[in-house]
């Protein structure tokens, strides 16, 4: 776990992950239902 | 919810407060309007394609001036530069928008944009991430050393090949510290305001390398002089799409007041660190628009059926605004801990310099 703060490369993965996984959920649960309508 | 009356859709404000907040930090600090993200995510949102590329052209501008304030206070911005180089650019994209309009004539304008955005994203993402990594470890061994290092470290000696180009007027930029023949400036104006204008952006991520790696400049003053290069391209942007109705003004209302904090914060955020560290966003915005245009090609190219394709371009495109927007932040807060002398991770001291 420690690598994942240590290492830039580490710290990269973490973010990304943490944003495309938020980013998928938003999409997911919220913007693919009617949220939005034309 | 907000009922945009122009755009004939409903959505909530908030969202888009946030997605003007998270793109104005990224384009203050690494320089860039944004428009290869802001775009995708309007449409996202469900804003009609041209609609989506009007609003995010004036949102654009607005957050370039905006940005362009704040960089002008920090001194990271060479006027003599900047306007050397406006006409260039302005000739460029105007150059790339017929090419633009040529390709569209011919029925393959969607792929070979995607196709050229992938090579040339690629490219530069290749070329920063290398020539970053470098002056990285160089500034790691410096301190090992116990050497002092100033703001800015490049390893790359392409700006000397430019630089000793002998075709008058010579430019002196003061504030870049380079002289240049100004056909020079003009020329790399051209040439990168031409594939800003192919690829239907404003080009920061293309100009900001070019101003680094073959004119010579700081990477702070790059970002700095190509914002105002944002403003004059993106005011130009701006105009045409209103003139041809393609603004929802409460749309880039609300997406101005999110971007008016967020570029405030991504200006101040490059006083923290070092050269190698914007260079380094920059890279990561690069691959992470290549990836998405990736995507969105094989979407094209496998004739719109794969639908887990589509998915992932999504969730890229708004992926990307989050994690650019968390690094930064991250590095903002490593860099004070740094100065209080709390525990950093050991990649981060080479990449801030002490909080002001």
């Amino acid at each position: 776990m420690r690598w994942f703060i240590d290492s830039m490369l580490g710290y990269w993965i973490l973010l990304l992950a943490i944003s495309m996984g938020t980013a998928a959920a938003v999409y997911l649960l919220w913007l693919k239902q009617a949220a939005f309508s034309g | 919810m907000f009922d945009f009356v122009i755009a004939g859709i409903h959505a909530p404000i908030f969202l888009l407060v946030l997605t003007g907040f998270t793109v104005g930090v990224v384009g203050g600090f690494i320089g860039v309007g944004g428009g290869y993200m802001v775009t995708p995510a309007l449409i996202v949102f469900g804003f009609p394609g041209y609609m989506a590329s009007g609003i995010d052209a004036t949102h654009i501008a607005g957050k370039a001036v905006i940005s362009s304030i704040r960089h002008r206070q920090l001194g990271n911005i060479d006027w003599t530069l900047a306007l050397t180089m406006v006409g260039g650019t302005m000739l460029g994209v105007e150059l790339g928008v017929r090419l633009l309009n040529y390709t569209k004539k011919l029925g393959i304008a969607g792929v070979v944009l995607l196709a050229c955005s992938v090579v040339v994203m690629f490219f530069l993402f290749l070329y920063t991430q290398l020539e970053t990594r470098r002056a990285h470890k160089k500034i790691e061994e410096a301190a090992e050393a116990g050497r002092t290092v100033g703001r800015e470290l490049k390893t790359s000696t392409l700006h000397h090949f430019f630089q000793r180009i002998p075709l008058y007027p010579i430019v002196r930029c003061r504030t870049a510290r380079v002289v240049v023949s100004m056909w020079v400036v003009v020329l790399i104006g051209i040439a990168t305001g031409l594939l800003a204008g192919f690829l239907g952006v404003g080009g920061g991520f293309i100009r900001v390398p070019s101003l680094v790696y073959l004119i010579g400049a700081t990477t702070h003053i790059s970002v700095g002089t190509d914002l105002v290069e944002i403003v004059v391209s993106g005011g130009y942007g701006a105009l045409r799409q209103s003139m041809s109705g393609n603004v929802d003004m409460m749309a880039v209302l609300f997406m101005i007041v999110g971007a008016m904090i967020g570029a405030q914060f991504g200006s101040i955020a490059t006083a923290y660190v070092r050269g190698p560290a914007i260079r380094y966003i920059l890279s990561y915005s690069l691959i992470l628009a290549t990836t998405g245009a990736c995507l969105r090609l094989i979407y094209v190219l496998t004739g719109q059926k794969i639908e887990l394709l589509s998915f992932l371009a999504v969730v890229f495109t708004l992926g990307e605004m989050l994690f650019l927007c968390l690094f930064i932040v991250s590095l903002v807060v490593f860099s004070v801990r740094h100065k209080q002398g709390k525990r950093v991770p050991p990649w981060v001291p080479p990449l801030v310099v002490a909080a002001e």
